[in-house]
């Protein structure tokens, strides 16, 4: 009889995981919170060469809250209180920048049938259209920065509007601060074609089955600018149908149309355009995704349309388009290290101005392209550490060309 | 022929000694050691709020998180015997592992058979033995060996409530505890030892208690509490 080894070799279960991996728990279970931290460091996106006007840096990482998504300090809080299992209260308050937090999602999640996948959610929900937007944070995203049509800030404002098509083509590659002469006489942000750092409010209703999903939601504000209190007295429509026909592959349609300008900016201009008339924004976008062994690839097409009234001569004819599409990947090499990579693209349709270009058929807002690669590296389960490389090209504005280079440490549970 | 002599004579020698061992193997003194190890905290559900879903998380079966381990701190000597190859297996079934606590001995061969209609992607990055399995669908299992003694956690990639552990053991005195919370260690050879149990649930030190079995063999009982 003799002593031998130790059977499990003096291992404990916290060495497996040193750092909280599940929520926290409350009133039995019914109350769970979850947290998102991520801290990014990169260069500066707002540096400005000497030869350019105050605040002409380029911008290309901007965000609808005036952030840059690949230099931020970002908290989140998540919480979920389910008395039931037809019945659950949703939120997430997140800070960026250690600005104060601000309410992302507030909503009341209903199941009426508890044999159905039929759900019903009223509030500051998450949106239906493309599949982006419900994977922003935390693993859902492998790289750092976001794609254009989520996060880049184009050229047009609801609460201000160019006269002229010389008033927007002068803004051409300045979303991050735009200035026009009807509406709101103060500069500020544009709106991305989606906006990944607001949510709308309203109802939305969603059913699942074994290869197809379907969301339809009526809402208060527009894909690319979500509000808490209606502004114009018009509902947005968006739906989205997403079909699995095998395991591991989703692909998904979706359609948004809602009243886009601004209410009282429409109203003001009551004497030059017809009563009743209508701006709204509207798109449609597909979606997919194909997972397989150690591949993830995913990919998004979206076009947007925007109507604006025609004010003055040279006239904007017809609906201001934009076109996104972006394409990424991401391998896990072991059970540690992965990389990512994701190709993107913003184009816009053309309008013909009198001084500005010469009156050349010319693209209302710059278009973009963007790289992004990087890789990352597993801490433990849920703390990542990740860097990237982005490069950004842009036909027009300041600065035409930046590459930045970031990186992220992000812990979440 | 002298040389086919002496052979058989080895030979002959070789399974009369063999035969000795097993018999004096059978014949040692052994005890069982028994009892019930009552859990009464119920852990966390790892489940995250779905903030961004569209609708109710799909029904998924929860871990059973009052099973525990009950195991030798050290072991008799003859507890390494090599014998052949073991195999388990972790089942991923209704986003759950199944069973939600795997132990097994060093030399083990875990499968992971995916029987859910959706991907999983089972992996671990435990530094007794991390992997990654990747994602495969249902109907496909991809295995592991584990040799090294530790505790392997277990995760899905694409479901982040999904987790199991592996303990994987040097010796074979160990054994789970049943759906009352009760256990049976048969076959311990006379001694003293320490038994120890591991719960998940359990934070710090692990419940332990010395525990002798007679010369002449007998049964011990030995409960536990986990608060």
């Amino acid at each position: 009889m003799a002593t031998l080894s130790l059977a499990l070799m003096g291992t404990r279960a916290g060495s497996a995981q040193s750092l909280p991996s599940g929520p926290l728990e409350l009133a039995n279970g019914q109350v769970t919170v979850a947290a998102d931290i991520a801290a990014t460091i990169g260069a500066r996106d707002d540096a400005a060469p000497p030869e350019c006007p105050r605040r002409c840096g380029a911008f290309f990482n901007y965000t609808d809250y005036e952030h840059n998504a690949l230099r931020m300090f970002r908290v989140s809080f998540s919480g979920a209180w389910r008395p039931s299992r037809r019945l659950a209260f949703l939120t997430e308050i997140r800070s960026e920048d250690r600005e104060r937090f601000r309410p992302y999602a507030l909503y009341v999640r209903v199941r009426p049938w508890t044999t159905h996948a039929f759900d019903v959610q009223a509030g500051r929900i998450p949106p239906v259209f493309g599949a982006y937007s419900r994977h922003v944070y935390g693993p859902d995203n492998w790289l750092i920065g976001q794609p254009l049509a989520y996060q880049y800030l184009t050229s047009l404002r609801p609460s201000a509007i160019p006269a002229s098509a010389d008033d927007l083509l002068v803004m051409r590659g300045r979303g991050w601060l735009a200035r026009y002469p009807v509406g709101s006489p103060a500069s500020g942000p544009g709106v991305p074609i989606i906006s990944a750092y607001q949510w709308d409010v309203g109802i939305e209703a969603s059913v699942a089955t074994k290869h197809i999903d379907a969301a339809a939601a009526v809402t208060s504000g527009t894909l690319s600018n979500p509000r808490v209190d209606d502004d114009n007295d018009g509902r947005q429509i968006s739906a989205r149908v997403g079909w699995k026909p095998v395991v591991g592959l989703v692909i998904g349609g979706s359609y948004a149309h809602g009243e886009w300008l601004n209410g009282a900016l429409r109203d003001s201009l009551s004497s030059v355009i017809h009563s009743g008339q209508r701006y709204p924004q509207e798109a449609f976008g597909l979606d997919a995704e194909y997972s397989r062994d150690y591949w993830l690839v995913r990919g998004e097409f979206i076009r947007s349309r925007w109507r604006l009234p025609a004010l003055s001569s040279p006239f904007i004819h017809g609906p201001l388009d934009a076109t996104a599409a972006f394409v990424e990947s991401r391998y896990r090499f072991t059970p540690r290290l992965f990389a990512a990579a994701r190709l993107d693209g913003l184009r816009f349709s053309r309008i013909s101005g009198e001084k500005v270009f010469s009156g050349v058929p010319t693209t209302w807002d710059a278009p973009v392209g963007r790289v992004e690669a990087g890789g990352g590296v597993y801490i433990q389960r849920n703390l990542t550490v990740r860097a990237v490389v982005q490069r950004n090209w842009r036909d027009g504005g300041f600065i035409h060309k930046r590459t930045f280079v970031s990186g992220q440490i992000a812990f979440w549970f | 022929m002298k040389l086919m002599h002496a052979l058989t004579i080895l030979t002959c020698a070789a399974l009369l000694l063999g035969s000795a061992q097993r018999e004096q193997r059978s014949r040692t003194v052994t005890g069982t050691i028994r009892g019930r190890i009552d859990v009464r905290t119920s852990g966390t559900t790892e489940l995250r709020p779905d903030v961004a879903a569209l609708g109710m998380h799909a029904a998924h079966d929860r871990p059973d998180r009052r099973r525990s381990v009950v195991y030798l701190e050290t072991a008799p000597r003859g507890a390494f015997d090599p014998s052949e190859e073991p195999r388990a297996s972790m089942d991923q079934l209704n986003e759950n592992f199944v069973p939600h606590v795997l132990p097994i001995i060093a030399g083990t061969t875990v499968d992971f058979p995916n029987d859910d209609a959706t991907y999983h992607s089972v992996f671990s990055l435990s530094k007794a033995k991390p992997f990654n399995l990747g994602r495969y669908a249902a109907g496909r299992s991809k295995s592991v060996r584990f040799d090294q003694p530790g505790i392997v956690r277990v995760f899905c990639d694409i479901h982040s409530h999904m987790n199991a552990f592996i303990l994987v053991f040097a010796h074979r005195y160990f054994t789970v505890t049943d759906d009352d919370g009760r256990y049976r260690l048969p076959n311990v050879p006379a001694g003293s030892y320490t038994l120890t149990v591991w719960n998940e649930t359990v934070r710090g030190d692990a419940p332990r208690r010395a525990i002798a079995i007679a010369a002449e063999g007998a049964d011990v009982d030995a409960d536990f509490t986990i608060r």
